[in-house]
């Protein structure tokens, strides 16, 4: 007998997360199951920068839907990824307050510095470029989103600083002129404990 | 409750729609998304009208115009979606004014921005909703210049359906059908925005009822694979009539042109299958149009079939049939003949004086139920107990079940027909999965939607049935009998009992045992259920009901076949698939076979006389639920093919009798006798007709028990013409025998190798599906009219493969 074809399988995300499991699915009404659907998506971008086939369809299996449901909302929302981001996904903000202000130019010289164009992740993984509509800090463009971290007033030498604490992996927080969602020292310690983070967390 | 649309008042149940209003006044008004048993969403924005409506003050009293004493009509402030609005008392809808038909103009401008108008290559052109109410209500003229969104145009969305995705105007028709009607929600819209567009990532829409949105898409998006290009809307004959690919007695439309079936569509019947057929009636019909399909009668001259005229073909077999005593002929035609055609047959018999006829596939257990349920009580039914697999065996059951566990009641015919939008029907809504209860030997799909799964073992069906009377007498039974704790089948049973219109459905598995067809009979007068039987095919339940049957069991078509008849005229069916009776076939004296195609039992014959498919004849069946439907012949070129009316009337000639019979209209005279009713008057919709209920006197010859852990299971294709469907054939990849992982790996099968093995003695050649809905140690093969459901020994150690599944490197 030949060989047999062995499609790549893919350890379950969420067989070794009963608890987080439990709890998402605890936030819920037995009838409204369906609604963790979009808790659950975002579990798995989060830990894997994107929401591959086989999450779609373990979802989709973990409250009754079919995969297409699963993907059908998905695909919604643009801040959920088909294929893997970069370590560091810089989302430029292409909306009019921010393109006066530079966003273009800001634009241009990421994705000059990076290799990269719009929608597209380089080869090592690191750096993905996005330009999203507005971001809702028009007072302080322009401004460029790197994960879930606004950085304002992004000018030419700033973004060069950036994108070399980038390259070293030396990002620091940044910086915010007013208290924003993510006035907190540790953005991502604040959302382990449960507290809302404004960009798809706890409800 | 009075409402007044334009200048006509109309008087509807509360509860109704506007839009529905409209309609029932005569009025007309464009509308894309609204469907017709489906709930309406208000998507598409063309229904628009101005409505107004009186209003109370607050101690209850209309307000009156002060001059004229008359009702205060308050409009509302914009114009109304009317399919998503429900009526009021005294409610005003004007559809004809200038600003409603600006809405309406502007409407279809927008919706036309996108559309690609290649009407002049699109197979919907000519029935295309959006091209007649662009006729009918659009300026004619666009205002846009830009260049429109382009794209996918051919996307297989399954290898039966494929979708355009330019030509999509978004109405949703298809995503809702797939969650509100066969509950499978395979279909989606995906990147939803400015770039919208349908698609799956379950690959081939995996649901048996896909080709259904084809006929509900408003443009040509969604197209039947099997009739793309291959003809335009005006060119198509369309015969309304009954399909009789399963005993559901679905209404179907058939396109004919120039003497070819190009394409099936879901016929509209309110008490059967609404306006949905599953996709075996729909993709199945292109075996007519093989090319090996027999279309002159054969004589068997010098060891060889050759063509010859039918009153040299009919001479031979009268001249033949003289050397026999009448009993020693045999007549048996396939149940899914038309009544018709059965009073032919019987006829026959008469004339040759033999009482070996009968018809095949049929068990023993009579289909005819003394508690009958009808298929509106399933949809109304408040405790539904299944026991097999109907998804497959009739589809269409299926879908009614499913319209029980949405809890709404069937909705009442308006003036101008099914109201288009039941405001009752909601998307996603809940349902009463509690209410049922689904059986079976392996994992069935019918079972996602079920409260309650059992899963007992095969050929089990007798002792299900008695434990759940020894439960309904306060008894106990065995959980491994029963498949499903103790506690859940006192729970379910208690149920039935207490439901006031339970229903039992049962099929092929438990008419292939006399003792499980009654055990369900008790069982169902224990707890006062109405009873469904799934005949094994179209016409079983007509044919038994007139009496094409045996006059003693040992005349049964088994036994006819098994050397009972020294002369065999059969219809239909292929005994000679196997090979002990072919031997015996060989040796018969005269074997005359009535046969669409060569089948392994025409080749061995001295005649071979060509039939009519269920397509090309006239008649009458009678479906599952006893009602008397009328089929019609399609104009399709079948060459001298005839039914077994056709074929009576030729051996008439031949003898020089007048048979009764010898027509469908001889036949009719003959049934208005026995039945009181004249079929000639028999609308589309068909009618119930009071039958002597009898109890079927002669019962098929004792099958042999179970010997092996297989079975044959009924499926929604027709396995005999499977072949010959190529489309239906790319999608399935050919007959399964399913098995479970565990038993494949232990024989070394790999999904789909091509394999040959013994069922029951006959080689069939079947393809590996690979499957954990199987329980370990349980094959199944797919059923044949003279294999049907139940039972079966599978030589699995005597397997042989055939060819490897393609290794993709």
């Amino acid at each position: 007998m030949s060989a047999q074809l062995e499609l790549p399988t893919v350890a379950p995300f969420f067989a070794d997360k009963p608890d987080l499991l439990v709890e998402i699915l605890g936030r819920y009404p037995d009838y409204g199951r369906r609604s963790a659907l979009m808790p659950l998506l975002w579990e798995v971008q989060r830990a894997e920068r994107h929401v591959g086939e086989a999450r779609i369809a373990e979802i989709a299996d973990i409250l009754g839907l079919r995969a297409t449901e699963v993907k059908g909302v998905m695909s919604f929302y643009s801040t959920y990824h088909e294929h893997p981001v970069g370590a560091y996904h810089l989302q430029i903000c292409a909306t009019l307050s921010c393109s006066l202000a530079g966003a273009d130019e800001l634009y241009d010289y990421l994705s000059e510095e990076t290799g990269v164009v719009n929608g597209e992740t380089d080869r090592e993984g690191r750096f993905s470029i996005q330009k999203v509509e507005c971001l809702g800090s028009c007072g302080s463009a322009p401004v460029l989103q790197i994960n879930d971290d606004y950085y304002e007033r992004v000018t030419r030498s700033r973004c060069a600083a950036l994108l070399e604490a980038m390259r070293a992996d030396r990002l620091e927080a940044p910086w915010r002129e007013r208290s924003g969602d993510t006035d907190v020292a540790d953005p991502v310690a604040a959302r382990a404990d449960g507290s809302p983070s404004g960009t798809g967390g706890a409800p | 409750m009075k409402v007044t649309v334009n200048d006509v008042e109309v008087d509807l149940a509360p509860g109704t729609s506007a839009i529905d209003a409209v309609f029932a006044a005569g009025y007309d008004v464009p509308y894309f998304c609204s469907q017709e048993y489906m709930s309406p969403v208000g998507a598409c924005r063309m229904c628009l009208a101005k409505v107004g409506a009186p209003r109370k003050d607050r101690d209850g009293n209309w307000i009156l115009d002060d001059e004229t004493g008359e009702r205060t009509i308050f409009a509302f402030p914009a114009l109304l979606a009317t399919c998503t609005s429900a009526l009021s008392e005294g409610m005003v809808i004007d559809t004809l004014s200038e600003e409603v038909k600006h809405a309406q103009n502007g409407m279809i401008e927008f919706t036309l921005i996108n559309h690609p108008l290649d009407c002049p290559v699109c197979d919907k052109g000519g029935a295309c909703e959006l091209q007649d109410r662009s006729y009918e209500y659009g300026s004619g003229r666009s205002r846009f210049e830009f260049t429109k969104r382009h794209q996918e145009k051919h996307h297989p969305l399954s290898d039966l359906i494929t979708l355009d995705r330019e030509r999509c105007i978004h109405c949703k028709r298809c995503v809702r059908y797939f969650e509100e009607v066969p509950g499978d929600e395979v279909l989606d819209f995906i990147d939803r925005g400015g770039h919208t567009y349908i698609g799956t990532v379950e690959h081939g829409l995996p649901s048996n009822f896909t080709g259904n949105i084809t006929d509900i898409c408003p443009v040509g998006a969604l197209l039947d694979a099997t009739s793309r290009f291959r003809g335009r809307n005006w060119e198509y004959d369309h015969t309304a009539s009954v399909s009789l690919d399963d005993a559901s007695g679905s209404a179907v439309v058939v396109d004919a042109r120039t003497g070819r079936i190009e394409r099936i569509k879901a016929g509209l019947h309110p008490e059967v299958n609404k306006s949905w057929i599953d996709d075996g009636i729909r993709f199945g019909h292109e075996y007519t149009a093989d090319p090996e399909r027999i279309t002159r009668p054969l004589l068997r001259k010098d060891g060889e079939l050759v063509e010859v005229p039918w009153p040299e073909a009919a001479a031979f077999v009268a001249e033949r049939l003289k050397e026999f005593s009448g009993k020693d002929v045999g007549v048996c035609i396939r149940a899914d003949a038309t009544l018709e055609e059965g009073v032919a047959a019987l006829a026959l018999a008469e004339h040759l004086g033999t009482g070996q006829v009968d018809h095949a596939p049929r068990y023993g257990p009579t289909v005819m139920p003394p508690a009958q349920a009808t298929l509106q009580e399933l949809a109304v039914s408040d405790a539904i107990f299944v026991v097999g697999d109907v998804s497959e065996e009739v589809p269409a059951v299926d879908l009614r079940i499913k319209d029980a566990l949405r809890g709404v009641t069937p909705p009442p015919l308006l003036p101008h027909g099914v109201p288009i939008a039941d405001l009752r029907l909601k998307e996603r809504m809940p349902r009463k999965r509690e209410i049922l209860c689904v059986a079976a030997p392996y994992r069935v799909d019918l079972m996602r939607h079920a409260g309650t799964v059992a899963r007992y073992d095969v050929g089990g069906e007798e002792t299900l049935f008695r434990g759940l009377i020894a439960i309904a007498e306060g008894g106990s039974a065995d959980e491994r009998v029963l498949g499903m704790t103790l506690a859940a089948a006192k729970a379910f049973v208690d149920r039935l009992r207490a439901a006031k219109k339970a229903v039992i459905v049962t099929g092929g598995f438990v008419l292939s045992s006399q003792a499980a067809a009654d055990a369900a009979e008790r069982f169902a007068r224990a707890v006062g259920a109405r009873q469904l039987v799934l005949g094994p095919m179209a016409n079983a339940y007509g044919l038994e009901a007139i009496g094409v049957l045996p006059s003693h069991a040992r005349y049964d078509y088994a036994s006819m076949v098994a050397g009972g008849a020294k002369a065999l005229l059969i219809s239909n069916l292929d005994p000679a698939a196997d090979p002990a009776v072919a031997e015996r076939l060989a040796e018969s004296r005269l074997l005359v076979v009535h046969d669409m195609f060569m089948t392994a039992t025409a080749r061995l014959a001295h005649v071979v006389l060509p039939a009519k498919s269920g397509f090309e004849k006239d008649g009458t069946v009678v479906n599952l639920e006893g009602r008397f439907m009328p089929v019609r012949a399609a104009p399709v070129d079948a060459g001298e093919a005839v039914d077994v009316t056709g074929l009576v009337r030729e051996l008439g000639l031949a003898f020089g009798v007048r048979i009764e019979g010898r027509s469908v209209r001889s036949a009719r005279r003959s049934l208005r006798k026995t039945l009181g009713t004249d079929l000639e008057e028999l609308t589309g919709l068909g009618a119930f007709v009071a039958l002597p209920r009898r109890r079927v006197a002669v019962s098929v010859a004792a099958r042999p028990g179970v010997r092996g852990r297989a079975l044959r299971v009924p499926t929604m294709v027709r396995q005999e013409y499977l072949l010959r469907n190529p489309h239906l054939l790319a999608t399935l990849g050919g007959p399964a025998l399913r098995l479970h992982p565990d038993d494949a790996r232990t024989r070394a099968l790999s999904h789909d190798d091509e394999v040959t093995v013994r069922v029951d003695g006959v080689p069939r050649r079947l393809r590996v599906y690979v499957t954990d809905a199987m329980p370990s140690g349980v094959v199944s093969v797919p059923a044949l009219p003279d294999a049907p459901a139940g039972p079966a020994d599978v030589d699995l150690d005597g397997i042989v493969v055939e060819r490897r599944r393609l290794e993709v490197a």
